[in-house]
This record gives structure tokens, C-alpha cells and sequence, in this order.
């Protein structure tokens, strides 16, 4: 297996907030566990994802060692081995130290690692294992693989509070530029740095995603993935920020020839090169790609392995089973925006108007969207039937005719995803927020929160048998497979 | 074909062993599947005929429905029947059976189980 640098590890909040329970059991003592690890290489590095953790248990698991203070059994690096490289997982030892915010490895553990990784690297299939050790606010990681042994660089805790563990203190800030200087009174220099540092994607640049688009330039984001396969329309027009007249060829598009119209059509604007431009204006040190593309095929998807957050804007119900894969098996936060009117099939009066934000964490209870029903089989099969199909199954009167859209509604969902992200990573919320999904219902004026209700078999975010959760490159995403 | 949609015509041609099972990619990674022979009951005129249907390249997570009886079938008596209407299917007269799953298990709610349950359900009409 090829290994790109450096090697992060990633964990779920609900599984770290067990594994320091474990290790920290406020004896002042050393603990032992197992972390089974998913793997996805990236070009920002390997990733190690943390599907399972296995603790030792003391004076069982975990003894007095006959070279260091305290080891794992035989036994049970032997089962935990076995199960890692019987589920193409890769294997991290983990024990703890005193301290707070810096640890090492001890002469006596490297020794161990020297010992014992070589052979347990022979019967891995070729999957790199590995030691951990943390201290409260550290850690610290050696990965051996085929290629040679390399430092864990960081862990990533995804969570209410995401953040990132070292060996030891990072440098202090760099100040941040005049520009932020309203943002830093909030959440400080190493804030901005913290949001200068993230690689955002959002997926679907129509009314909701180039709103977000517009916000997270201006919030200081360092690096905006977009991703939109549409064309600026003349009815994009008040919602699209940034788009012009001059992007909808509107001239062209108005015209009473029917192939003028279509060449209009053909040359508009994508999305995404608006948003790009937009963005730019906003913040000209951004790294911004822009992707002419659809989530639903694999090479397009797979862009967003590496993403620190997802925001999907999309309307379509194919597209929310790509995302919900991509947080689960890649943990990558997310939130799924949208607004919805619904109307009375014969009478044609609004009946419902609201707005979702759907927040979604990489863990069992976290707002996955499989559990919360917001993945109908059923959608996933008629949004893939041509419109005749769609026309002879009455799922609408007329798919060609598009649904009801303004910007105010897209503006109530968007404004709340945004201000989530810059919360979770600037470790703003209070520890008791419900980070439920949040519904808007615009004609009572009514906010709702709708609670979570895991699925102990949900095929994206449990851990049973061939669940996404965690597997990293090693499952196929949901995505369309073309000229096969 | 995507490995679960390959995996899902495997299984049709093992429980309907007696049948004709043919399939077409839908250029997705889904397929447009085929089984002839098949048992339609005494309701029907003719009694065996085919029945075709497509699987997503979203299955199991996507629901595999509607399925279409193909080649002309009519109900016995002409009296027409709920959740069936006579279109065409792939430039073929068909009915078209639209039977939703509401609550897929995509563990096992496969396009073969669901084949057999909406073959008996259109039997029992």
C-alpha cells in the first residue's frame, strides 16, 4: 500500500469521549485499548478513520509488562490483530501518560514497537499498523507500514467541538489580517487560523449553496470546493448571488429563435464559475476549485475524501445518499441545507412552507440522514426515471415545471448551516446545544428540533457488519458507474 | 452494473430458475431486467408472461419498482384494478404494477424477494 504524508487519524467525539473515559479513569494510572481504523489516501495525506475502539481491560488485557511498566496480553493483540486485518482494518495500539497538553513515546515503548510491528505488519495483508499515546490534550502516534515508519502528524476529533490533537502545543497564531479584526474579538486569532486552515465543499451552487458560498469567503475560509453541473438560468437570477444577465445570456435566451435559445442555454455561465468569482472578491488569498460536476459520479465525489466539512445544497434525494456516505465512511462533518413548499395537489395552494437544516456528525446518534428517514428508497429510485417515466408513475403533474423557490428561505437554512460550521470549529457551542435537525415552518413562525433516532443497524452510521461507517476507501460510494 | 445490481440479478435467476432472466445496463451501473415465463395466474390472459423492471445503481438502497407485465396481458372479465395502469414500457404495451416499499430494509428487501411479493400480489387481485 502506498502511504502519502503525513498520516492524520480522525475519531468520532462519541468514541474519543469513551476512549478518554478508558484511559483517564482519574487514577492517575496506565490504560490500555485497541483502535480499529478505516484508511482513505488523499492528497492531503493518509487518513485514518476510527470505526471501533477495543479497551483492555486491566490486569486481564493490560499487565504488568515484563520489559515496560504495564503491556497488552499476547492474547489480545492476537484477537484484535486477527479482527483489524480480517475486516481490512488497520490496527493502533493505545496506551496513555500523565501530563495535559505534550506527550512522547518512552524509550521502553519505541523498543516494544521495534519488537513486536514488524511481524504484526507481516500478517496485516500489507495495512499499516501502529501505537498511539495519549495525554489529556495530546497525542502522539508511530505508524509502521511497508514503506517505512512515520509520525502521526494529528488527530482530528470530529464533533460539537472539532479540533485537533499534537504531541505538543503548536506555535501560537500568526496575527490575523486588519480585515478580521471583528471576527478575532470573537473567536481570537487562532479562530481565524483555525478557519484559514479548513478545505470547505459545497455541493449545488444554486439559491442556498451560493449564499453559503458568498458567507464563507467573507468568513475567512482558506480553501472552497464547489460543485454544481448547472448552468445559470434567467430564473436563477434573484437568487444566485453574484449572478448577472451577462452570465444567463439572457439576451440569447430570450430570443423568438429556438436555436438562438438553445445556444444561449449552451453558453451561460456555469454555477460554479460564478460562485468562484464571487468568492475571489470576497477573499483574494482563497484556494478555490470549482468542479463542473455531479456528486452522483464517482470521480467527482471522490474529491471530497479530504474535505474538513460538506455542505450539500442540493435538492435531490440521490444526492443526500452520496453525502450521507461520504461523512459516515470518510467522517467528514456535514449539514444538508434546503427549503421546501408544498402545495395542494388539485387546488394548487400552498399548504406548507419551510426550511431544514440537517447537521450531520460522523457518529450513532449524530443526525445521520439514513436514520432520520430523509433518504426515502423509494425517491432514490424515481429521481433516476426519465420524465415520460415520471409522467406514466404520477409522482408529479409535470416534472419539467420547477418547484417553488426564494431566496429569504434559502437565506434561513444557509444562515444557520454557516453559522454551525464557524461554531463547531471555533469551539463555540455550549456543551449542552442540541445539535437536533432544525425545521423552520415559515407560515406558523414555528422552530422545531427534531431529536435523532439511531437505527442500531443503519447501513451508514452503526458499526454492523459492512456499514459505512469509518471504511474509508475500502467501500464503493453510491455513485453512478459510467461506460461499463 | 454496479457488484450489488450484478449480485441482484444473480439472485433473480437463482429463485426464478425456471425462468428466463435477461438484462440490459442502463449505462448508470443499474440494469433493465427481464424474467419471462412466469406464472401470472388464471386472472390473466395469457396466463404466463413477462415481467421487466429496472434496479438503480442505488440499489439496495434504492426500492426496485414499478414492475411492468408485459405483452399485452389482460385481466380476464376487463375489469380494471388498483395501482395498475396499462402504459409503455420500453416501447412495449405494458401494465405497470406500483408497488412502493415504504419501509425498505435494504438488507433484505432484495429485487428478487420484492419480484416474488408483487407477482403474488398481482395474482391475488
Amino acid at each position: 500500500m502506498n502511504i502519502k504524508l503525513p498520516i492524520s487519524l480522525t475519531i468520532d467525539e462519541q468514541l474519543f469521549s469513551r476512549l478518554q473515559s478508558h484511559l483517564f479513569p482519574g487514577d492517575y494510572d496506565e490504560h490500555g485499548a485497541v483502535i480499529a481504523a478505516g484508511i482513505s489516501q488523499t492528497a492531503r495525506g493518509t487518513r485514518l478513520l476510527a470505526r471501533e475502539i477495543f479497551p483492555a481491560t486491566d490486569g486481564v488485557d493490560y499487565v504488568p509488562g515484563t520489559r515496560g511498566y504495564r503491556a497488552l496480553t499476547a492474547s489480545f493483540v492476537a484477537e484484535q490483530s486477527d479482527y483489524c486485518s480480517s475486516q481490512d482494518l488497520c490496527y493502533l495500539a493505545v496506551h496513555n501518560h500523565g501530563g495535559i497538553d505534550s506527550v512522547a513515546f518512552s524509550p521502553d515503548d519505541l523498543a516494544s514497537h521495534k519488537r513486536g510491528y514488524p511481524a504484526l505488519l507481516q500478517i496485516s495483508n500489507g495495512i499499516p499498523v501502529g501505537a498511539l499515546v495519549f495525554a489529556k490534550a495530546a497525542a502522539a502516534g508511530e505508524i509502521w507500514t511497508t514503506k517505512g515508519v512515520f509520525p502521526l502528524e494529528h488527530l482530528t476529533v470530529v464533533g460539537k467541538h472539532t479540533r485537533r490533537l499534537y504531541p505538543s502545543p503548536q506555535d501560537a497564531p500568526r496575527r490575523s489580517k486588519k480585515i478580521y479584526d471583528r471576527h478575532t474579538r470573537l473567536f481570537g486569532d487562532i479562530g481565524q487560523e483555525i478557519l484559514s486552515g479548513l478545505k470547505v465543499v459545497i455541493i449545488g451552487l444554486g439559491g442556498g449553496g451560493s449564499l453559503l458560498n458568498e458567507w464563507l469567503s467573507k468568513l475567512g475560509i482558506g480553501h472552497i470546493v464547489s460543485i454544481d453541473f448547472d448552468r445559470v438560468d434567467i430564473t436563477n437570477l434573484p437568487r444566485i448571488v453574484g449572478a448577472t444577465r451577462w452570465d444567463a445570456k439572457t439576451w440569447l435566451t430570450a430570443s423568438r429563435w429556438e436555436w438562438l435559445r438553445r445556444f444561449g442555454k449552451r453558453v451561460a455561465a456555469h454555477k460554479v464559475h460564478v460562485a468562484e468569482r464571487v468568492a475571489k472578491k470576497a477573499n483574494p488569498a482563497i484556494i478555490y476549485d470549482a468542479f463542473v460536476g455531479d456528486v452522483l459520479d464517482a470521480p467527482t465525489a471522490e474529491l471530497i475524501r479530504d474535505a474538513d466539512f460538506i455542505f450539500l445544497a442540493t435538492d435531490s434525494i440521490r444526492s443526500r445518499l452520496v453525502f450521507n456516505a461520504l461523512v459516515h465512511q470518510y467522517l467528514i462533518p456535514g449539514v444538508q441545507i434546503g427549503a421546501k413548499v408544498t402545495s395542494d395537489k388539485y387546488t394548487r395552494e400552498v399548504t406548507n412552507i419551510f426550511t431544514a437544516t440537517r447537521l450531520v456528525f460522523p457518529a450513532v446518534g449524530g443526525g445521520c440522514l439514513e436514520c432520520a428517514g430523509a433518504i426515502p428508497a423509494s425517491r432514490l429510485n424515481s429521481e433516476g426515471n426519465n420524465v415520460e417515466e415520471q409522467r406514466a408513475q404520477n409522482y408529479v403533474d409535470d416534472p419539467q415545471i420547477g418547484e417553488p423557490s426564494v431566496i429569504t428561505l434559502n437565506v434561513q437554512s444557509a444562515a444557520q448551516a454557516a453559522t454551525d460550521l464557524m461554531m463547531m470549529f471555533t469551539g463555540l457551542f455550549e456543551s449542552s446545544a442540541d445539535m437536533g435537525h432544525i425545521m423552520n415552518f415559515a407560515r406558523e413562525r414555528r422552530l422545531n428540533t427534531v431529536e435523532p433516532s439511531p437505527n442500531p443497524i443503519c447501513p451508514d452510521c452503526s458499526t454492523t457488519k459492512g456499514s459505512r461507517k469509518a471504511q474509508g476507501d475500502a467501500l464503493r460510494l453510491p455513485c453512478r458507474m459510467r461506460g461499463n | 452494473m454496479t457488484p450489488e445490481v450484478v449480485a441482484a440479478i444473480d439472485e433473480i435467476r437463482a429463485l426464478f430458475s425456471d425462468s428466463v432472466v435477461g438484462s440490459e445496463e442502463d449505462g448508470e451501473g443499474g440494469a433493465y431486467v427481464t424474467v419471462t415465463g412466469l406464472d401470472i395466474g388464471p386472472h390473466y390472459e395469457p396466463a404466463i408472461a413477462s415481467c421487466g423492471f429496472r434496479i438503480m445503481f442505488q440499489y439496495p438502497r434504492a426500492d426496485v419498482y414499478p414492475h411492468y407485465i408485459l405483452g399485452g396481458v389482460k385481466r380476464r372479465g376487463g375489469q380494471s384494478c388498483q395501482g395498475v395502469q396499462q402504459v409503455t414500457w420500453r416501447q412495449q404495451e405494458a401494465l405497470q404494477l406500483s408497488r412502493r416499499s415504504n419501509k425498505l430494509n435494504p438488507a433484505t428487501d432484495t429485487a428478487a424477494l420484492k419480484l416474488v411479493k408483487v407477482l403474488e400480489w398481482f395474482r391475488n387481485l
